[in-house]
């Protein structure tokens, strides 16, 4: 179970031009949103939103459709969304709260809703949490040393950045560039070395490009709140799916991707619980699947 | 012969407080004395010489029955200190905190009161309403000030946050939907106190009334050079009283006072009842025009107009006065800012104020009624202590030397 619990998985996209045009991939957490803002199955949603510095997001709260396309696109740094939920409730007033989040937001924020120590009345609001596929996030002064250093190109001339087929890519308006992702080992957060979540595993549905061709996203529905909102979607038009099966590569890379990224992590958490320091995972020997993301 | 009656401690309140009865041979009470037996906070000393900053996030903590009153005061007193001015809608969104709290306090009170008035065939219906109207007033402290208990958002120089229009008409609904549901409780407990049918005049003493507003408060009604505080030795004759009493005793131009609704009411409203009765009909009548200035204020704010005022935070050892009316009464709380530290701090809380007015309220009646006389002040007093006990053995009280909260 490398890639957590689910419902289903397929290969989807979203039908909408504008969305296929500026979203990551195939626009599912873009698609999903609008579609549930439209709907009004969320009254709002706390998304990773542009800052006057080039790719350095900050948490907003998106309340329509032309907020969330602002906002559409992965951004390789943090963005705290998770600060922003109580917020989102409070002096937003939202009801219905759609969020987005990488495996170890998704992580806290599922603790937060078992014990909401100082969110009192926030649990029961997150009515919609988008996952996205996360092998590493690295600090913002990460991503732009290694991109101005490695790559050499100024960080404000980047136009999309994206990781696949072993590397990082930085698309400029005149050229593509990539970084062997070897190369940028070292520079991410040093929580990831030990994150044992690469499919965000916690989230109602969870999205990536992996596995899936250029411009489509593999797509998991794990929950029932995320089974009644996508289907929605779905028969709505909003978006198309494929099965699994008919696309390439297909889940066997996301099996291996998720299974070297849970060993590698395992192996460090073996290592720091070896030398006595804290961990908040268990270590191999104790649990039953050694990469249970537990 | 005269008998003693001791209600030791007095029920149904915040806190813990003594009622001494002297009564006669049927029963009446001749000296009645009601004094605080609550142990000292000690957060006055605590945010001396810290950054101004901390002073609302301590001094909230007081108590969790009025936080929001607590923080106001303390923010109020600070922006006086600091010369802030701060904006329109920063002050129309405190305004409309308190506003939400009174009601919410107003409520708990009704509640705490319900076993004295409500009969059990009602008890039910009271109970819900009390909580129907709690779930509302409070989602507007959380929405507006951040957490409905200890209000993070209420800070130095306005608010930390304007809410968002959705916010704003959201409340606006929700608040329109609970007028008709409070007129109904308000009806509902002024009918249950008329049918309890308290004696005449029961209640009734001739202390003057103290408030500097009708609902918000303002430091401008509040004249410290009329205010004296004496210590509890020099106020209760009875010496094993003012030996274990826990608060300092304030008086307004040398006389003891009442603050809270009926003095607010009387003061700004010419409401000239008096006594247990009118109390409560006070309280549950404030309760309506709180909400409808709650509602008044959603209507007129605009959220998308600054919040904070741009300040420096040194400050000028100017004595800063925030003067706010809390549920139970006027909460003035006095600080001093300078090389950007607090330098001095001091709070003179609601019930302080009521506490040498309540004991002779019980007088003339039946020592019965005595707790409640007592619970129409709905007295609230772990902020009202302000003195330590320095022997555990015979619970005497430090002497002639104020020790701050």
């Amino acid at each position: 179970m490398v890639l957590g619990t689910y419902k289903e998985v397929v290969a989807a996209r979203s039908t909408d031009k504008q969305i296929q045009k500026i979203a990551q991939d195939g626009g599912i957490v873009s698609g999903l949103f609008c579609y549930a803002l439209d709907e009004k199955l969320i009254d709002g949603a706390v998304v990773a939103g542009p800052t006057d510095v080039m790719w350095k997001p900050e948490p907003m709260v998106a309340m329509s459709s032309d907020e969330i396309l602002a906002a559409a696109g992965t951004k390789y740094t943090f963005s705290p969304n998770v600060w922003m939920l109580k917020k989102a409730v409070r002096q937003y007033g939202l009801e219905k709260v759609g969020t987005v989040a990488i495996p170890c937001q998704s992580m806290g924020i599922r603790k937060m809703q078992s014990y909401p120590f100082g969110v009192r009345f926030l649990a029961d609001k997150i009515a919609l949490m988008l996952g996205i596929f996360c092998m590493e996030n690295f600090p913002y002064e990460s991503l732009r040393t290694f991109i101005s250093e490695k790559a050499g190109v100024d960080f404000d001339l980047v136009e999309k950045m994206d990781i696949g087929k072993g590397k990082f890519w930085i698309q400029t308006a005149d050229e593509l560039l990539s970084i062997p992702l070897k190369e940028t080992h070292g520079y991410e957060q040093s929580g990831c070395k030990v994150c044992l979540d690469y499919v965000a595993e916690l989230a109602d549905v969870s999205t990536g490009s992996v596995g899936t061709p250029d411009g489509w996203s593999t797509v998991f529905v794990r929950t029932d709140a995320g089974d009644t909102i996508f289907k929605q979607a779905v028969e709505a038009g909003v978006i198309e799916t494929k099965p699994m099966d008919d696309v390439k590569p297909g889940l066997g890379l996301l099996e291996k991707l998720a299974t070297d990224k849970k060993t590698k992590a395992m192996k460090v958490i073996d290592e720091r619980k070896a030398m006595g320091l804290p961990v908040p995972f268990k270590g191999s020997g104790e649990k039953e699947d050694p990469l249970a993301n537990v | 012969m005269s008998e003693k009656i001791v209600i030791s401690p007095t029920s149904r309140q915040e806190g813990h407080a003594e009622l001494v009865m002297e009564v006669d041979d049927e029963g009446i009470v001749t000296k009645g004395r009601y004094f605080s037996i609550t142990p000292v906070r000690g957060l006055e000393k605590m945010v001396t010489g810290k950054a101004p900053e901390t002073a609302p996030v301590m001094v909230q903590r007081i108590c969790g029955v009025c936080p929001i009153p607590h923080t106001l005061a303390s923010v109020e007193a600070m922006d006086d200190s600091l010369g802030i001015e701060i904006p329109k809608a920063a002050r129309q969104l405190r305004e409309l905190t308190l506003a939400a709290h009174d009601i919410n306090s107003h409520a708990i009170h009704h509640f705490l009161i319900a076993p004295d008035v409500v009969p059990e065939n009602l008890f039910a219906t009271a109970v819900e309403s009390v909580s129907e109207i709690r779930k509302t007033a409070q989602y507007v402290v959380d929405m507006v000030a951040g957490e409905g208990i200890h209000p993070s958002d209420v800070r130095i120089g306005g608010m930390a946050s304007n809410i968002s229009e959705v916010a704003r008409k959201r409340l606006y609904a929700r608040l329109k939907q609970l007028k008709p549901k409070l007129d109904a409780h308000v009806e509902l407990i002024i009918g249950l106190v008329a049918d309890k049918g308290f004696p005449k005049g029961l209640g009734v003493t001739n202390a003057p009334t103290l408030a500097t507003d009708k609902l918000y408060g303002d430091r401008d009604n509040f004249d410290l050079d009329r205010f004296t505080e004496i210590m509890p030795e020099s106020w209760y004759d009875d010496p094993e009283v003012a030996k274990r009493a826990c608060s300092t005793i304030p008086l307004y131009d040398g006389s003891n006072v009442e603050v809270g609704p009926r003095a607010r009411a009387s003061v700004y409203g010419g409401f000239n009842e008096r006594g247990v009765v009118a109390q409560h009909v006070a309280r549950a009548l404030e309760m309506k025009t709180a909400l409808s200035k709650a509602i008044d204020i959603l209507g007129e704010l605009d959220t998308s107009a600054p919040v904070m005022a741009d300040f420096d935070v040194t400050g000028t050892n100017k004595l800063g006065v925030g003067a706010i009316e809390g549920p139970r009464g006027m909460d003035v709380h006095m600080a001093q800012v300078a090389d950007g530290k607090t330098q001095f701090y001091s709070c003179l809380v609601p019930t302080t104020w009521n506490i040498p007015t309540m004991g002779p309220a019980t007088e003339g009646f039946h020592h019965e009624f005595g707790p409640h006389v007592i619970r129409a002040y709905d007295p609230c007093l772990s902020c009202a202590t302000h003195m330590i006990v320095i022997d555990d053995e015979d619970r005497s009280i430090l002497k002639n030397e104020m020790v701050r909260i």
